[in-house]
């Protein structure tokens, strides 16, 4: 006879598999609708050039413009949020207690934050940018997206900080440590781990996010050379191409989504791969 | 070395929100030889041990109140320069915590943090202290390695040794040999003994057993009272209080 503990565990299983294979199926199918919609368009040309005239109608070029604009704009947005992030949680965390109401209102105010639609951050830039007369630009645009993915870096370096035993605090004050030196020579070597996927989680939110940068960093056919100039991005590439009522274009919008998607993969990828040599002496 | 004058608590009272658990404590610990600090579970004996080098300030919504005077300077006065103070003193958790770094650099870490050091110089250190605890041998092949791969009972004695690298006078152990097997227990507690020629030992213990095997002295404390004090001869043939004779006996669960 099968008892009923038996079947509570085949049936948590059974869950446990349906879940899995519904995950691996999007991640899955994903990928492929979009090589599949775009294997079409998709070339060393096109990874390599920036458009020509009349691209966008089914001319001659490429999406380079786009590919490393969104690299330089994520990249730029996760530096920036990164300097605030650091600085929020390490003071919330080590220069105040962690539970205290001060660093629960910092988590609270962050986690409002995190909530808000991205189109409104881009709104928000968007009307400091009139208001100062400041042109849609690539700093711009990284300013506003800094702030986008702000809350996601600060929350998941806050979870990591507070991981830490605090026995490794004590042993650390015990030793004479102030707390700046306890901050750069211990907690940031136990917490690398957690600190490297924020900055990944980030950085992967902030190159994909498409609303906060429409109005603030704008779009240009020309390659990122100024942080003062409008710059291209894959999401907005996309969103051009797949608006365009030509299939040739289309095809061309699915082919810069696949490489948007990879892109992503590879930055996680490479975050697994580094990972263990960083956390070769996390305390466990 | 060792403290230079006796360490002197008057009136220290620590309260946790609104919850008193040291009474106004008045306690002499001599100088020499290893004090073992004796109780129950819960009776605010790590509370005592925290406020001798003040990380009990890294607890929340704590209130000290009262005078400890190490070397004869008051160390609960607002002025007192921490660093210095807990230069003074290593300090042995129950659990055993190795920082995130190699064994190396572990040993060396509140060393550096107060000196400038070289490298042959940090090198020698390292050694000196190693065999101090008996670890050298045992890790001198594998010194940057991560100090997490250890046993518990060796991440004790690393711990220890972290502590010595300082040059304290002052040696803290919050039931420093609870976690660690009966083996590793027994080294630490060798090497408690060796140092107390050197060293001022205050020892955290609820192990009656392990109070008789090492100490010189014993503060008995009950219900965050200190309830006697005495040599540790005369603690354990001769009790004056009713609760240390219950204690002793048995009478009382810890
Ligand atoms: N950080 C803290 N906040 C609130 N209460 C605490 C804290 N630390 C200890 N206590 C309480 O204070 C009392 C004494 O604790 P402790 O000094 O750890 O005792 P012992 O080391 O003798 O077991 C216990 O009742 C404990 O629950
Ligand atoms: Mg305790």
């Amino acid at each position: 006879m099968i008892s009923a503990k038996k079947i509570e565990e085949k049936i948590f299983k059974i869950l446990m598999y349906i879940s899995f294979s519904l995950l691996s199926i999007a991640l899955v199918s994903i990928i492929a609708v979009v090589f599949v919609k775009g294997l079409g368009a998709l070339s060393f040309k096109m990874l390599f050039s920036v458009p020509q005239g009349g691209y966008y109608l089914g001319g001659e070029g490429g999406i380079l413009n786009a590919i490393l604009g969104s690299i330089a704009i994520g990249s730029i947005a996760t530096l920036l949020s990164f300097l605030y992030a650091f600085c929020i949680v390490f003071y919330i965390n080590v220069y105040r207690f962690s539970k205290s109401q001060f660093s629960r209102s910092v988590r609270f105010f962050l986690d409002i934050l995190w909530g808000i639609p991205s189109i409104v951050y881009g709104a928000f830039g968007f009307g400091i940018m009139l208001i100062f007369k400041i042109p849609a630009s690539l700093l711009a645009g990284a300013l506003t997206l800094s702030f986008v993915i702000l809350p996601i870096m600060a929350r998941t370096m806050d979870e990591t900080l507070r991981m830490i035993p605090f026995e490794m605090k004590q042993a650390a004050y015990s030793l004479g440590a102030t707390r700046f030196e306890i901050s750069y020579k211990v907690i940031i070597k136990q917490a690398f781990p957690g600190l490297l996927t924020a900055i990944l989680l980030a950085f992967g939110r902030g190159i994909g996010d498409a609303a906060s940068i429409l109005m603030t960093a704008s779009y240009t056919d020309s390659l990122p050379t100024s942080l003062l100039r409008p710059v291209a991005t894959l999401p907005l590439c996309v969103f051009f191409q797949l608006s365009t009522p030509f299939k040739e274009v289309q095809e061309r919008g699915y082919a810069a989504a696949f490489v948007l998607t990879i892109l992503m993969l590879l930055v996680s990828l490479l975050a697994r791969l580094s990972f263990k040599s960083f956390s070769k002496y996390v305390v466990k | 070395m060792g403290a230079k004058q006796p360490i002197k608590i008057e009136n220290l009272s620590v309260s946790y929100g609104n919850q008193k658990v040291l009474k106004s404590i008045n306690l002499e610990i001599p100088e020499k030889g290893i004090t073992v600090i004796l109780g129950p579970s819960g009776c605010g004996k790590s509370t005592l041990l925290k406020c001798f080098n003040r990380i009990i300030e890294l607890e929340e919504n704590v209130e000290v109140e009262g005078k400890l005077f190490v070397d004869g300077e008051d160390v609960l006065h607002p002025k007192t320069d921490l660093i210095v103070l807990r230069k003074k003193m290593g300090l042995l958790l129950q659990k055993p915590q190795v920082l995130p770094m190699s064994i190396y650099d572990n040993v060396a870490f509140g060393a550096k943090i107060h000196k400038n050091m070289k490298k042959k110089e940090a090198d020698e250190l390292v050694e000196k202290e190693l065999r101090k605890v008996n670890l050298w041998d045992e890790v001198k092949e594998r010194l940057k390695s991560p100090a997490d791969k250890l046993s518990i009972g060796q991440q004790q004695r690393l711990c220890l040794a972290r502590g010595l690298a300082v040059e304290p006078e002052i040696i803290l152990g919050d039931e420093p040999t609870s976690a660690l097997d009966p083996l590793s227990a027994e080294v630490i507690e060798k090497q408690f003994l060796n140092l107390k020629e050197n060293y001022t030992i205050i020892l955290v213990t609820h192990m009656l057993r392990q109070a008789k095997r090492l100490a010189d002295f014993v503060a008995f404390i009950y219900l965050g009272e200190l309830v006697e004090f005495n040599s540790a001869a005369e603690f354990f043939s001769n009790p004056k209080d009713e609760r240390t004779k219950r204690y002793l006996s048995g009478l009382i669960a810890g």
